[in-house]
């Protein structure tokens, strides 16, 4: 009971020497970690519209920072943004970029990858075949990187915070071990609970480790959000589009990544999944909307041979139930004995009827659908046995004759093989909604554009728990 | 007492589905005038550069005069065309005479060398891109109105209040898809 007692002790002091650490290394000024705005002011400082919304948002990234990022190129002339009418927008490039940092790049590369011609529609920013939470964690560091190596931000744990924290939860992990291997009767089980005492400690000290800031980045935070007091009182911000960046020049960029600017934000979606139903095209040569339909019909999405099956099989017992009814009714003399089994058949017909004449109607004439997928996507529909999950597999086809595309059933193996962007000729039923066969014609031209994909070039200690990607 | 609150009832309700009809109605004639007016914006750009890129022209190749006519003709006949159909086809026909234009400066490296000419290539070059755009915009917006006022029941709306269909902005015989011209 004594070594419990040490062990829990250690432990305990152990939490504590973590909080007095977590409470030191707080972000400036401690111990309020409130940093308040200095006088307004429209003198804008050094620092880039990401790196504000970093040491503004209490050393959080906003998912502002890559439209405030866009902006800032379109201010600097890197690409112009132009209005066409109310609900379109381009982003056009221009011809050099000039010097950009590692995260203006990535933005930059993002809307170079999508452009037709040197142009991409701003709602198809959020289009392209990159891993988003990829894509963001990269943003992300490249961003924290220059914040760091501009003196505004700090890992919480210092090199010696971590050494001291890592040496002082061997102490309470051994005493963990040392009590279970007093209690336990075969004496084998201390040192696997020392282990796991110990990952546990680290991974709690791992836990609170975050982004904080400097004494440098609270007073530059205070200049800034001078600047959005500043901003908030002259500039009608929160309407202005993000056309309008060739009007407001830079101080819509610091306005959109001080929270300003919501509309010139929503309508640069770099870092927001893209949406199910409203994709963005360029099938044609030109970026256009389709509006992508999921028919939630029994008889839509479905392979021919599976749906006969399933047409006798409700044919069957819907007859089957009906002989059952008619047959107590004519037992009660309300159905006369002669029509009981037409009346089952009858029903049976009618139900197995609409499923059979469809697959039959499909299997004997598919369509060829040609163009370009806009959309896949995959939905749980419920589990099978293992509890393992069921899916229904879609592919939307823009064909280019038509604003609306309605999505085909595929199976899949056929849906693995495909991705967004691919220019295809699908083998489809028009009243089942089913794709049998697909080819290929041309691979999508946003495959292997993952220039994001940086393994090395800012290997830095950013926590996975600091700055989460914007929620789907 | 049935009787009189359906007399009541039948002629609110179809009040109010005639208003908003009829105000879905009006969204879509504006939101049709608006996207004409950005195609008029920009072509009215591409009439404003084109004097100059013909001036540009003219000091390196002065004795190219019948493509520089051309052009002239076309900028003045698109000017004073009426109408989406018959502008589109004015346009057509600029959209020719320039491509003719940039391609005898490629019989002049000093033309081709001057930055004047560069910067109005690409200037021009922007300006048909956005109007493709715009007209693809319009061409949207003309077929949303055009099948509101033809479907039932905003057709019968449609006809009582003086809603007529547009034209589309294209030359006749031209396809409505996007239409895209590289100089």
């Amino acid at each position: 009971m004594i070594a419990w007692f040490a062990a829990a002790g250690a432990v305990g002091l152990w939490l504590l020497l973590l909080l007095a650490l977590a409470v030191a290394t707080g972000n400036p000024p401690v111990p309020k970690n409130e940093v308040w705005p200095g006088p307004a002011t429209g003198a804008l400082a050094e620092q880039s519209p990401a790196v504000v919304d970093l040491i503004t948002g209490d050393w959080r990234l906003c998912d502002e920072a890559p439209s405030a990022t866009l902006l800032d190129l379109a201010a600097k002339g890197a690409v112009g943004i132009e209005e066409i009418g109310p609900e379109l927008s381009l982003v056009r490039l221009r011809r050099d970029p000039g010097d950009l940092t590692a995260y203006e790049k990535l933005v930059y590369d993002h809307v170079r990858s999508l452009a037709v011609d040197g142009v991409v529609a701003t709602g198809a920013l959020a289009e392209g075949s990159r891993n988003l939470s990829r894509w963001w964690k990269s943003f992300r560091k490249k961003v924290i990187s220059e914040a760091r190596a501009q003196g505004l931000s700090r890992p919480r744990w210092s090199r010696a915070h971590t050494v001291l924290l890592t040496a002082a939860a061997a102490v309470p992990a051994v005493a963990v071990g040392i009590a279970v291997t007093i209690t336990d009767r075969k004496h084998d089980g201390g040192i696997g609970a020392a282990i796991a005492t110990f990952a546990l400690l680290i991974a709690l000290m791992g836990k609170l480790n975050g982004e904080r800031g400097t004494e440098l980045g609270a007073r530059t935070a205070a200049h800034w959000l001078g600047v959005r007091e500043h901003l908030a009182a002259t500039g009608r911000f929160s309407e202005a589009p993000a056309a309008s960046v060739t009007i407001w020049g830079r101080h819509l960029a610091y306005a959109a990544a001080l929270g300003l600017a919501p509309r010139a934000v929503t309508s640069l979606p770099v870092s927001t999944p893209a949406d199910d139903r409203r994709a963005w095209s360029d099938y044609g040569g030109m970026w256009h909307v389709v509006n992508v339909r999921y028919p939630s019909r029994l008889l839509w999405g479905r392979a021919p041979l599976p749906t006969i099956g399933r047409g006798l099989a409700a044919g069957f017992f819907a007859g089957f139930w009906t002989w059952i009814g008619l047959l107590v009714a004519s037992a009660f003399d309300v159905w006369p004995d002669a029509l009981v089994q037409p009346g089952a058949y009858a029903v049976g017909l009618a139900v197995a009827g609409l499923p059979l004449g469809y697959a039959i109607a499909d299997l004997g004439g598919r369509a060829a659908v040609r163009g370009q997928i806009v959309r896949l996507r995959q939905v749980q529909v419920g589990s099978k046995g293992n509890n393992r999950p069921k899916y229904v597999y879609w592919c939307a086809i823009d064909e280019g004759r038509s604003r609306e595309a309605k999505a085909f059933g595929i199976s899949e193996e056929l849906w693995g093989r495909l991705s967004e962007g691919d220019r295809v000729t699908a083998q489809a039923g028009r009243r089942l909604g089913w794709i049998s066969e697909i080819e290929i014609a041309e691979r999508s031209r946003l495959r292997g554009t993952d220039t994001y994909d940086d393994t090395g070039e800012h290997r830095l200690n950013a926590p996975q728990n600091l700055g989460d990607p914007p929620s789907a | 007492m049935i009787p009189s609150i359906l007399a009541v009832v039948i002629p609110v309700v179809l009040a109010i589905v005639v208003v908003s009809l009829y105000n879905r109605l009006v969204r879509g004639r504006n939101t049709v005038d608006n996207a004409w007016a950005q195609i008029d914006v920009q072509l009215k750009r591409r009439y404003d550069l084109i004097p100059n890129l013909v001036e540009t022209v003219k000091g390196y190749a002065s004795h190219e005069r019948q493509t520089l006519e051309a052009v002239v003709a076309a900028r003045s006949q698109a000017i004073n065309a009426q109408g989406p159909a018959d502008r589109a086809a004015a346009e057509n026909m600029l959209s020719g005479a320039l491509k003719s234009l940039f391609a005898v400066a490629e019989s002049y490296p000093d033309l081709k060398a001057s930055q004047n000419f560069a910067e109005l290539q690409e200037e021009l070059a922007a300006t048909e891109n956005r109007i493709a755009y715009s007209r693809q915009y319009y061409n949207d917006a003309v077929l949303t109105y055009n099948n509101a006022i033809q479907t039932v029941p905003a057709n019968i709306v449609a006809g009582m209040t003086g809603f007529s269909p547009r034209e589309y902005f294209q030359a006749p015989g031209e396809e409505r898809g996007p239409v895209q011209v590289r100089f």
